[in-house]
């Protein structure tokens, strides 16, 4: 191979390196202590609103009381569709109203302006089943419940 | 009307009939691999285009490479950052499109199209002046002032460029959520769909509970 081919070579392979990286790219989209607060655990139980199947996080919608025992609308930021996907939570598995357990970290803004936020570690469904929801690799602390965590 | 514009194109686009229809927007935010490629995509094209860049302005500011004339450099890079430049460009548009609304309304994002158009503006400022007479100063260790001031504004906005986008990730200030007035105002959040609250007014009315 001559000189000049290399770089164009080069150039190429690693942006064709974006389809084994760009998954996991998205899973560590933001630090997890830039937003949500590891010293505030919450379980959150109730119903399914609706969820967001979009990019880089999933949103699952729940009514459910907070540590306040208030009940307000919750949304608990997810993996992306496909790290989902992949751990078994689907539209079907996760339809409005079914009834979930939610383990996660309230926002640093407690505010619940305009709803209140989490960040979702697993998720409990009625048949028992308790799944990891969250992304790998973000510095959420390691509580147990990602497979994924040394 | 632009913000009308941004409704269709994220919410009707390529819409078809049925209940559970999504346009074309829908489909690329929810994707399951398509969204994460272009992200991939459009953040290692960035490392290209700013990694090469920098070299060309660091020799044109005269920090680096000073035996080597700049068009030697260039020739041998800048083919190199226009290509990084091209899928950058490609996959941020495409990027926009899976979100217009959320970028319309943010203020990181508003804040780095500013820069971008400095950065665009002050490429075209130096190939109307500096870069005319480079014959001049090809083989100076440090080009002239004016060469080196349009280097550094180039490696200064392109640098606030990734800064700002990187910013774009986190949540803290869109609407919606209390937040102080001016950012409302410049993210013209009364138009959006999440409304624009203030962070005073919250405050005036004895805090928003837990």
């Amino acid at each position: 191979m001559t000189k000049q081919f290399f770089a164009p070579l080069a150039i190429v392979t690693a942006l064709a390196c974006a389809a084994l990286v760009g998954v996991n790219v998205a899973q560590a989209h933001h630090a997890f202590s830039a937003e949500f607060d590891g010293k505030s655990p919450v379980l959150l139980r109730g119903k399914v609103s609706k969820v967001e199947w979009i990019n880089p996080h999933a949103w699952v919608h729940l009514m459910a009381a907070g540590p306040d025992g208030q009940v307000r609308e919750w949304m608990v930021e997810g993996g992306t569709p496909n790290t989902l996907l992949r751990s078994g939570i689907d539209r079907n598995t996760l339809k409005p109203g079914t009834e979930i357990v939610v383990r996660g970290y309230q926002s640093k803004d407690k505010s619940c302006a305009p709803v209140c936020k989490a960040n979702g570690r697993d998720v409990a469904f009625p048949d028992g089943r308790k799944v990891f929801m969250g992304s790998s690799g973000t510095g959420a602390p390691k509580d147990g419940s990602d497979p994924n965590d040394k | 009307m632009i913000r009308e514009f941004l409704v269709w194109l994220q919410d009707q686009w390529g819409k078809g009939a049925g209940d559970t229809a999504q346009s074309w927007s829908q489909q690329l935010l929810g994707s399951l691999n398509l969204w994460g490629l272009v992200e991939g995509t459009h953040l290692l094209s960035l490392m290209l285009f700013a990694g090469t860049i920098l070299f060309v302005d660091l020799r044109l500011i005269g920090a680096t490479f000073q035996r080597t004339p700049v068009s030697v450099l260039s020739r041998r890079i800048l083919p190199m950052t226009v290509f990084g430049f091209g899928f950058m460009v490609i996959t941020g548009a495409a990027l926009f499109f899976a979100k217009p609304l959320f970028y319309y309304h943010n203020i990181w994002f508003r804040a780095k199209l500013i820069f971008l158009a400095l950065a665009l503006v002050n490429i075209v400022i130096f190939h109307l002046r500096a870069h005319r007479n480079q014959q001049v100063w090809d083989l100076l260790p440090k080009p002239p002032t004016e060469t080196r001031i349009l280097a550094a504004i180039s490696l200064a906005s392109w640098l606030l460029v990734i800064i700002l986008g990187r910013f774009m990730a986190y949540s803290w200030f869109d609407c919606g959520k209390p937040i102080p007035h001016w950012v409302n105002l410049v993210q013209e959040c009364k138009t959006s769909e999440h409304g624009a609250v203030d962070a005073s007014a919250m405050a005036a009315i004895g805090g928003t509970g837990s």
